[in-house]
């Protein structure tokens, strides 16, 4: 933990030695994060609609690492989610709330079905997971594009002489995630409820369930678990389909919150599945730690926003994540064997 | 003035202390024994000469001269060599690539090869420097560790448990070639061994280590079996086997009866070709033979973790579909698996968890309450010693570790019980535990296959011995008919 604690602060250092570096000054890109993220109403309104995402793929990241199987295409997942959540809520002309539970089931099941497809490819043919479901977001951008760019699929109506764009149009009011009561200024949108109840739930599945233990003896030991009678192919397929309709649901969740377009576009994950993976790589693959990590890689990417303004570049902000990174994962560096070898 | 000389070399992990100021005194031309138990400490003695541990405090002397070695390369430099219990050859490399691994300059493999047929006509360790390892057997293997080693010209050779891959026979060659090491050349050899049969036939002195103190020294000709039992475990030991003793009497065979509840047919797997066993109730079956020839498949595949190409395994007289992950237990087949940790337990789960991990229940949320009764219940029968039962598997010594795979497996009421190898990195304390239980457990009616390389263990306990050898079955014999020099026979036979 110590350790832990001594390579923040040296990521911290050399965040600050970068800013200095760029010609920014350290003390003002703290307050412009402080200032982006946390000091007001509307602040933390963005914040918190950033950490639902987050949130909703570490915990799914959680489920597939406890299986010992690494999913990293959480970032095509989450697109397979919002297309489908985006054709649903297009084509389907259903009441506002029976609409909005529609929308987020289909992203959830088509990309649940969409990170299954590795766990086959591995299954059939050996495909590596990691290597599969990597390069499946790839084919995910392009399936987007597409639909994005094919009039008789999902490419915004022609208006006039308007030029038509690569996005869908706007979802209907009535299939967006509004705010749960109302405060002056604070945006508490429904979306983080989900995405909190989803952490609980996958705490309470892994360790309170069958599935869950047998999923964790995989990870730790596949041998052992199939010794004591684990389907191995099985429960490698739920999770994996489990941790990718929870980047699915993000998907849908992103696509119908106030922080987008509320259209569904080429980039607009705004790279949330990478960085909900990194959620999970420092919380450990433990659900419930990823809340309060979520919060922060929240608060990174609001106050990210507003360090443009000190003159900092913005992408420090991203280097600063990834040092943070680093750090948590440092401690766990065979460092001695290394200096022998 | 000694080749070797250790003075007070203490080494501790935390609180505990593996090596406490142990001196120890190796003369040029003599075989050394270094005899203990597991976990007494000669592993950590040897690592710290060879570099691979730091002591906390003592001298390492060589020839008078005090040294530390920092890797093992540097030990080389200081004339220390070591022969480990499991050989660092790369498998698809020829023998004299692996022989010459680690030198620089330039390679030439006529030079390599006539070397090597050098040393084997000196030291009369026939091997082909052109074959291939991994088409080798284990006796091979070690023959041209031992080349590997003795060519880098050591002063002091140090073998680690080199017995346990070798039949009796390739046993007796390795000490006569140690023999002539040591008488011809001057140099010395320390060998690490927890076999008392083995230290009383091959070496001159014996230093004896208990809890990381030596207790004992003496010249071997001075001392004698019961002597060492004794310096080694701290009391008197009935059980022979445990200490790795030929059993005095023979064994008298418990009554089998009824139709055999473990059966095995035509088994064809990868290093296996058509086995063919049967155990009975109340009979302790031992299946012998030295490493590499087929144990450890069989192993594998009564663990459900390789599906053979042939052949059918049957429990209680029902066949058992071996592609269905869990359907051996649920026949009815206990197993204690040879690599532990590879195939029996989650070493970061909980002890409690390790031992009800086959018996979670039928519903989808877990019965925490009856697991944990359960776990409590196991873990007291069975005298597993853990500081909770939610601490990590791995934080218990292994004598523990095997008791809760032991208590998990027979908590099943299994019909028929497997061992493998089961007594490996036990004391003998543990280990006279281990074999009173199966004595039990075979005469309460279970059919118990000890799957084992020790002979001492095997004549010890089983009621009826099968020989394997290269993957087949190479002959049976009763328990009254068996004796080490039959049993060695058909080892040897079935090798050829």
């Amino acid at each position: 933990m110590t350790r832990t604690a001594a390579w923040s602060a040296l990521a911290l250092l050399v965040s600050a030695v970068l800013i200095v570096a760029t010609g920014g000054s350290p003390v003002e890109a703290m307050q412009a994060l402080v200032r982006g993220s946390v000091a007001d109403a509307t602040a933390i309104s963005v914040t918190l609609l950033y950490a639902a995402p987050l949130l909703l793929i570490a915990a799914g990241a959680c489920v597939s690492a406890s299986a010992g199987v690494f999913n990293i295409g959480q970032e095509g997942q989450v697109l397979i989610g919002a297309l489908a959540g985006a054709a649903a809520g297009l084509r389907l002309a259903l009441p506002g709330p029976a609409l909005i539970a529609v929308v987020g089931l289909a992203g959830a099941l088509a990309a649940g079905f969409w990170a299954w497809l590795s766990a086959l490819m591995h299954r059939l043919r050996g495909v590596d997971i990691v290597v599969s479901t990597l390069l499946m977001t790839f084919v995910a951008q392009q399936v987007v594009a597409f639909a994005v760019n094919t009039p008789w699929l999902l490419q915004e109506s022609r208006l006039g002489r308007a030029t038509v764009l690569p996005q869908t149009n706007k979802l209907p009011p009535r299939a967006l995630l509004g705010s749960l009561g109302s405060y002056p200024g604070l945006q508490l949108n429904a979306g983080l409820l989900i995405a909190v109840a989803a952490a609980v739930s996958v705490a309470v599945l892994l360790t309170r369930t069958r599935w869950g233990f047998r999923v964790t003896m995989l990870g730790l030991n596949p041998a052992a678990a199939a010794h004591s009678g684990v389907r191995v192919t099985v429960v490698t397929g739920s999770a994996l389909a489990i941790s990718g309709t929870l980047a699915g649901l993000a998907g849908a969740v992103l696509l119908t919150s106030p922080l987008s377009t509320n259209r569904l576009q080429p980039g607009g994950t705004l790279g949330l599945g990478w960085d909900g993976l990194l959620v999970a790589l420092i919380a450990r693959n433990r659900p419930l730690l990823a809340i309060p990590v979520a919060l922060l890689f929240a608060v990174l990417r609001s106050g990210g926003s507003f360090l443009a303004a000190t003159g900092v570049p913005s992408y420090l902000a991203d280097i600063v994540k990834a040092l943070l990174v680093l750090a948590f994962v440092a401690p766990r560096v065979p460092w001695r064997r290394l200096a022998v070898a | 003035m000694g080749a070797l000389t250790l003075r007070g070399i203490t080494k501790r992990y935390g609180t505990v202390v593996a090596c406490d100021a142990v001196d120890l005194d190796v003369e040029r031309g003599e075989i050394h024994g270094l005899l203990g138990e597991n976990g007494a400490g000669k592993s950590t003695l040897m690592r710290i000469l060879l570099g691979l541990e730091t002591r906390d405090a003592g001298t390492i002397l060589r020839d008078g001269r005090p040294v530390t070695a920092g890797s093992p390369r540097e030990a080389v430099a200081l004339g220390i060599g070591m022969v480990h219990q499991h050989f660092s050859l790369v498998e698809p490399l020829t023998v004299w690539e692996n022989v010459i691994l680690g030198d620089t300059g330039r390679i030439r493999r006529s030079r390599a090869c006539a070397e090597i047929h050098e040393m084997s006509q000196r030291y009369g360790l026939p091997v082909d420097p052109l074959a291939t390892v991994a088409s080798l057997s284990a006796g091979e293997r070690q023959r041209v560790e031992l080349i590997k080693c003795l060519r880098r010209d050591p002063a002091v050779l140090i073998l680690d448990e080199p017995t346990s891959v070798l039949t009796r026979a390739e046993s007796a060659e390795l000490f006569a070639v140690l023999r002539r090491v040591v008488r011809s050349e001057g140099r010395a050899v320390v060998l690490i061994s927890h076999k008392l049969a083995e230290i009383t036939a091959a070496t001159d002195r014996v230093t004896v280590l208990r809890h990381g103190r030596v207790v004992f020294r003496s010249a071997t000709a001075a001392t004698d079996v019961a002597e060492l039992a004794r310096q080694m475990v701290g009391r008197e030991v009935a059980d022979a086997a445990a200490l790795g003793l030929i059993p005095a009497a023979p064994h008298v065979p418990e009554k089998a009866q009824g139709d055999p509840a473990l059966r095995i047919r035509g088994l064809t797997a990868p290093g296996l070709t058509g086995i063919d066993l049967e155990v009975r109730p109340g009979e302790i079956a031992g299946l012998y033979g030295a490493e590499g020839n087929g144990q450890a498949q069989i192993g594998d595949v009564l663990c459900g973790l390789v599906t053979p190409d042939a052949g059918t395994v049957e429990v209680g007289g029902v066949p058992v579909d071996l592609r269905t992950p869990g359907a051996l237990h649920t026949a009815g087949l206990g197993i204690v698996p040879e690599d532990r940790h590879r195939a029996a337990v989650v070493p970061a789960m909980s002890v409690a968890a390790n031992l009800t991990m086959k018996d979670l229940g039928t519903r989808v949320w877990l019965d925490r309450r009856r697991l944990r009764r359960r776990a409590r219940e196991l873990a007291a029968e069975f005298g597993v010693v853990a500081t909770s039962l939610d601490a990590p598997l791995s934080s218990l010594s292994g004598g523990n570790q095997q008791r809760v795979v032991l208590a998990r497996e027979l908590s099943g009421d299994p019909r028929v019980l497997v061992l493998a190898q089961p007594t490996q990195g036990l004391d003998v304390g543990a280990a006279e535990d281990l074999h009173e239980r199966l004595r039990r457990c075979a005469h309460d009616g279970m059919a118990v296959l000890l799957i084992s390389t020790e002979i001492e263990e095997v004549l010890g306990l089983a009621d009826r011995v099968l020989v394997i050898a290269s993957g087949r079955v190479a002959g049976e014999l009763h328990a009254a008919e068996a004796t080490p020099e039959q049993l060695g026979m058909l080892v040897g036979g079935g090798a050829g």
